[in-house]
């Protein structure tokens, strides 16, 4: 027997077509859908929606995707060897099938924040799924106002990206900010917490959305140092982190109270989750 | 009333046998459990509560949902449906109410769960009424009751020289037609409901109990075993996972299952990277009676109990839900 509906447990079928080390542990997967329906599901998603990636045989886990479809038809991912599927996914090879489940989640409300000033604060390989919203705005960058991004690691072998950053600082009124915890011989830049970073940044508050992600303690201090800088909670976006067995609400796993990361999320304004984000920490 | 015999009961269940998965009430080693049966001559007809719920038989403890196939760089994927239709027998009130709670989640809430609509669609429930509340039950707290018919497809209850039958859907119509009933004079006697009523409050008294220390009053002395949530109706949480069960020749066989899952495990929420965010035993079980009591009745509707006082029996340490509800009562001031 076979189901009516779309069974949203399965994965659509996809190859690797492109592996590349972007950071210390991190590699960046380009996937290619191979059949008709997986093409179709991928064919249109948003900045802020993740998917389950799957090494068939080790499982499945949920990532931000870190494309947009605007620049090509492969789907990607920014993944750290953390765990038996990321590891397993480390070890694999171009042209081996992997499995795809998603588009899944909301995503951010680039429409909304039009015409808004932006600044953009990305952590680690948190920062993984911010990329989208950087290339939605290079995209369309007559839509929105000035951009400040700011850019963060533990050390810098952990920034993601960076091959990047002179395509994004030749952008115009775009300015691009990168710190790490902990410097190493040769890094000549900022050492230094991000929201450090942001204070000395100070970027204006009037018009301005600012969009986090990262790990929870990161996004709670950013949300912190925001507001010490006058950002309100209806200023702020993040999207969450959280361990997921499902991504369709079902499972259990993502509760944050009563909503769920996974279908009232990942995306939030900071004023939706006042109160929920220490249920993470 | 409708009533069948006993024995006329037994020669239809034994050609319902043929047809369906047939799963009732049987004494396996001393424990009334519903398990799969091959003959009537295995059901018990006079029980108490079953030890576990029918969950296992609409979301299993352990579920093959695909069945993978990677031969070389070739990948194909099965789903794994029952074609066979189910039957299952003897199911106590509070048992029907478990899978209306997780229909309102796992069928109304989009996208419905293809294997749970699968299972819930080939199933159906014959119910058989409680003539008391057995120990730790208090449906009736909780809008169930002994006798209740509600999400039941046929429900049974026993009258002098054999059983009153209420069919209540159509489902159930058509599976009985072939059941010997003869019209009779009078009405089966009412449940006794005796038993202390708990007072259940309405899910917004229990948003400023979050902070409360009813949490590690109760919670403290978890073991966190987990078979709270395991004999639990309602609870649904579950983790997916691959297993290789064939490996040669260039062929590799997968198994995708999902398992039953606990809030109440010790690593529940630990993400990658080893953060726990719940990383205590009061955190956890405050978790598992706000999902029950707040969060699933504010997000999809009916309350996360059913009242069956499974959890309160098979606590080792004596953990008992009604006496947080009371607790709960008694803080919100109520
Ligand atoms: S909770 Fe109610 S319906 Fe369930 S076994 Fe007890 S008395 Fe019967
Ligand atoms: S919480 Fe306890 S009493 Fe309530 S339905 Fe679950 S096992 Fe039964
Ligand atoms: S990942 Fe399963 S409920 Fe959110």
């Amino acid at each position: 027997m076979s189901s009516a509906e779309a069974n949203p447990m399965r994965p659509y079928l996809g190859r690797l077509a492109g592996i590349e080390d972007i950071a210390a542990g991190i590699k960046l997967f380009q996937v290619e859908m191979t059949g008709p329906e997986g093409q179709a599901a991928f064919s249109e998603y948003k900045p802020g929606q993740f998917a389950f990636v799957s090494a068939f045989g080790a499982g499945e886990a949920p990532f931000g995707i870190t494309s947009t479809p605007r620049r090509g038809s492969l789907v990607e991912f920014a993944i750290a060897a953390l765990g038996h599927v990321t590891n397993t996914l480390h070890s694999l090879e171009v042209g081996d099938p992997v499995g795809v489940r998603g588009p899944l989640g909301n995503w951010f409300p680039m429409e909304e924040i039009k015409g808004r000033d932006i600044v953009i604060l990305g952590g680690g390989i948190g920062g993984a799924p911010l990329r989208p919203v950087v290339h939605t705005i290079l995209d369309n960058r007559v839509d929105y106002g000035h951009v400040t991004i700011l850019w963060a690691a533990r050390s810098p072998d952990l920034l993601v990206f960076t091959e990047e950053f002179d395509d994004w600082r030749a952008t115009p009124d775009l300015d691009v900010h990168v710190t790490v915890d902990r410097g190493e011989e040769g890094w000549t830049g900022n050492v230094g917490l991000i929201t450090q970073l942001l204070e000395q940044v100070n970027p204006s508050t009037e018009n301005t959305v600012a969009i986090t992600c990262g790990p929870p303690i990161m996004i709670h201090f950013a949300f912190l140092t925001l507001g010490k800088l006058g950002f309100n909670p209806e200023q702020s976006l993040t999207t969450l982190e959280a361990r997921m067995h499902c991504g369709i609400g079902k499972c259990g796993r993502c509760n944050m109270g009563e909503k769920f990361v996974c279908t009232d999320g990942p995306v939030f304004w900071q004023s939706d989750i006042v109160g929920f984000l220490e249920g993470l920490l | 009333m409708k009533v069948t015999t006993l024995d006329a009961l037994r020669s239809w269940l034994d050609t319902v046998v043929g047809e369906y998965d047939v799963v009732a009430p049987r004494d396996v080693d001393g424990h009334v459990l519903y398990r799969p049966v091959a003959t009537s001559g295995e059901i018990v007809f006079s029980y108490e509560r079953p030890e576990l719920s029918v969950k296992d038989y609409l979301l299993p403890a352990t579920e093959v949902l695909l069945r993978v196939e990677k031969r070389g760089g070739e990948v194909t994927v099965e789903e794994n449906l029952a074609d066979r239709g189910q039957v299952i027998f003897g199911v106590r009130p509070c048992d029907a109410h478990g899978p209306a709670t997780i229909d309102a989640l796992f069928l109304e809430q989009e996208p419905p769960d293809t294997y749970y609509s699968h299972h819930r669609a080939r199933t159906v429930l014959i119910g058989m009424a409680c003539p008391q509340l057995w120990e730790g039950c208090f449906c009736t707290s909780v809008g169930g009751a002994p006798d209740d018919a509600t999400h039941l497809d046929v429900l049974l209850r026993r009258v002098d020289g054999g059983f009153a039958v209420d069919t209540v859907t159509e489902k159930g119509a058509k599976l009985i037609a072939g059941l010997c009933v003869e019209e009779r004079d009078g009405a089966p006697d009412a449940p006794t409901t005796e038993g202390e009523a708990v007072p259940v409050m309405p899910p917004d008294a229990w948003r400023p109990l979050f902070g409360d220390n009813i949490w590690m009053r109760h919670g403290e002395r978890c073991l966190s075993c987990r078979i709270c949530t395991y004999v639990c109706p309602t609870c649904r949480c579950f983790d997916v996972a691959d297993r290789v069960v064939e490996q040669g020749a260039g062929i590799t066989r997968i198994e995708r299952i999902r398992v039953w899952d606990a809030c109440t495990s010790t690593n529940y929420r630990r993400a990658a990277g080893g953060h726990n965010s719940r990383p205590t035993k009061p955190v956890r079980l405050r978790n598992r009676s706000f999902c029950k009591f707040r969060y699933y009745p504010e997000d999809y509707g009916p309350l996360g109990c059913v009242g069956c006082g499974r959890c309160i029996v098979s606590c080792p340490v004596d953990i008992d839900i009604t006496e947080v509800l009371q607790d709960v009562a008694e803080r919100s001031g109520r």
